[in-house]
């Protein structure tokens, strides 16, 4: 089957006007006008089977909206093109758009001085759903998104956390194939964001498929399976998740408390391999290790026989961690890896 | 047309609960037209005939102009928005739903100014047609209906593609839209009037003479060249594909906004 999202060569410029500050800065330009491009997204191919939850992740101002404006077809590319279900976005847009589903966190799509119930009903109109579809629909995401006391709430009346409910169930409202989800979960509180991720699982596990950008990597844990990570608009990492994890997140710290104070070359010789550091008292030791060289059972094991132990903990990073250490540049992968 | 009609019925009843708002902005709309017309008959009072024009087919022009932006108001207001809408992104979720972006875009507002525009507008041209002598024939009736929603089509059309222009622009108000807007009122009067120049200028690059005084001259069967009143029909189509043609590729620009 061929993939239902494909973007080839994708590449997104944008011309800014370079201006000197303030008004003279404005009245010079005038006269001499001047440009800079700057490159949003940067040949960038990428193609998204249907079903699956594809994670889209990098910094502030790596391209991560613009990539998806262009895959949803608000924005026309540069150079490079993207076929959703084979359809161009410009040229078919009415059929794609009954096949997408978008929905951009920072702003929604409610109508402002409609209840949200009367917003619901312009967008079944709009999509020509039948009245049975609807409410079914609607029943649906009420029990995951708790819709009810939304419902007759005006459009600017909403808070965030409703709002964004709201929103997410009007860009799923005519049953999308592709949902793209830039920011689903920004702001929001923890109870909130809960309710929002069971909806992105049932999303997933009714077979849509999802193209997810967050900050928040714990919306993405456990929900994609794959990850892409983009800076400076061009992909450096697309793969498996759980491929990252075993391959950047191998770290491990073992924190340990002895009863009495342990001498730390007796540490290092009984666990080659490992890194070892003294903590803030004699009786306080940290053990750093790759799992693969060494498991936090041996360790542990090992530091018993050298002392009694009160207590110990194991620390593992998480994928905030491994991305993190990609954007700052400590991790670089060789082209597209994993 | 369903669709659009559910669009601005939304705004229209979001609007009807401010009822003293609806009320003082019905009352200024009337008052501005009553303005005009106090205006006109002063100026009749001096001068008999404008440049060969009675008091009538001057209010018939003038009732022309207020009918089209009339209707310009009430049903597509939201044009007057597209600079703000560029500007602030809110195409994006347009251009994701299976309707016209640009009547999303036109639907996004109710100018219910538009309502007594429209009202008085075609109370003035009720009345300048009772005051005239037209010969009505059925086939007459039809030739005036046509003429007016071609009048009307003309003026959007005008609309749409100046509004169009922030596409290319960045403010995020409509600047140049309104100063062609003013510009249309110079329309309310005689063409014959104005010299050469302007008359080349709002006969052919902003045919705004087609909102009023061609084909007002035509029914009137009145002042020369009155057939030109004629190509009203055809000027509308011309004008609304320019429109569509410039707002298409202004789309095609669209840079939305932030993230």
């Amino acid at each position: 089957m061929p993939p239902i999202v494909e973007a080839r060569d994708l590449t997104k410029v944008f011309r800014r006007p370079e201006k000197d500050p303030g008004l003279a800065g404005s009245l010079k330009h005038l006269v001499r006008r001047r440009f800079t491009d700057k490159v949003a997204v940067d040949h960038i191919d990428l193609s998204i089977e249907a079903g699956e939850a594809v994670a889209y992740v990098g910094p502030n101002g790596a391209g991560k909206s613009t990539t998806v404006k262009l895959l949803s077809g608000i924005l026309v590319p540069t150079t490079g093109e993207v076929r959703i279900d084979g359809l161009h976005p410009q040229h078919d847009r009415t059929a794609i758009a009954h096949r997408i589903g978008v929905l951009f966190g920072q702003r929604t799509q409610l109508w402002w001085d409609l209840p949200v119930r009367e917003s619901f009903a312009v967008l079944r109109d709009i999509y020509g759903l039948d009245a049975a579809t609807y409410r079914k629909r609607l029943a649906r995401f009420d029990e995951v998104l708790d819709l009810g006391e939304i419902l007759p709430t005006l459009g600017r009346k909403l808070s965030l956390g409703q709002r964004m409910r709201a929103d997410l169930a009007a860009a799923m409202l005519h049953g999308p194939r592709v949902v793209y989800l830039d920011e689903p979960t920004i702001g929001l509180d923890l109870q909130v964001k809960d309710k929002v991720r069971e909806f992105f699982r049932t999303l997933r596990d009714e077979g849509t498929t999802v193209m997810l950008t967050s900050h928040d990597l714990a919306d993405i844990e456990g929900f994609c399976r794959r990850l892409v990570i983009i800076d400076e608009g061009r992909i450096i990492f697309d793969g498996d998740l759980g491929a990252v994890k075993d391959q950047y997140a191998r770290e491990r710290i073992l924190h340990v408390e002895t009863e009495q104070p342990v001498p730390v070359e007796a540490v290092r010789l009984a666990l080659p391999g490992a890194v070892i550091t003294e903590g803030e008292t004699p009786n306080q030791i940290s053990v750093r290790f790759d799992r693969f060289v060494l498991t936090a059972g041996h360790a542990v094991t090992a530091l018993a026989g050298l002392a009694t132990l009160v207590d110990f903990r194991v620390d593992e990073p998480s994928i905030e961690d491994v991305i993190r250490r990609v954007y700052s540049g400590e991790i670089l992968f060789d082209a597209k890896s994993a | 047309m369903r669709i659009y009609c559910r669009l601005l019925g939304a705004h229209l009843r979001a609007l009807l609960e401010y009822e003293a708002d609806f009320w003082i902005l019905a009352a200024a709309t009337v008052l501005m037209q009553v303005v005009n017309i106090v205006f006109l008959a002063a100026l009749f009072a001096k001068v008999p005939s404008l440049n060969g024009w009675t008091f009538w087919a001057v209010v018939m022009m003038f009732g022309a102009v207020a009918l089209a932006e009339g209707v310009g108001s009430l049903f597509f207001e939201g044009m007057w928005r597209l600079a703000w809408q560029i500007n602030m992104g809110e195409l994006d979720y347009f251009l994701v739903r299976p309707y016209p972006v640009v009547l999303q875009s036109s639907s996004a507002l109710i100018g219910i100014n538009g309502l007594s525009n429209i009202v008085v507008g075609g109370a003035m041209i009720g009345a300048a047609i009772a005051h005239s002598e037209i010969a009505w024939s059925p086939w007459r009736v039809a030739v005036g209906v046509l003429l007016l929603i071609s009048a009307i089509v003309i003026k959007l059309s005008i609309n749409l593609a100046t509004n169009s222009v922030s596409f290319w622009l960045s403010s995020p108000s409509p600047i140049f839209a309104f100063a062609v807007h003013q510009v249309g009122d110079l329309a309310r009067f005689p063409l014959s009037i104005y010299p050469a120049a302007l008359k080349a200028g709002l006969g052919i690059v902003l045919p705004f003479a087609f909102v009023s005084f061609f084909p007002v001259a035509y029914l009137l069967d009145e002042g020369s060249n009155r057939w030109i009143g004629l190509l009203t029909p055809l000027v509308a189509v011309y004008c609304a594909a320019v429109a569509l043609t410039v707002f298409k590729r202004g789309l095609r620009r669209y840079e939305s906004a932030g993230n």
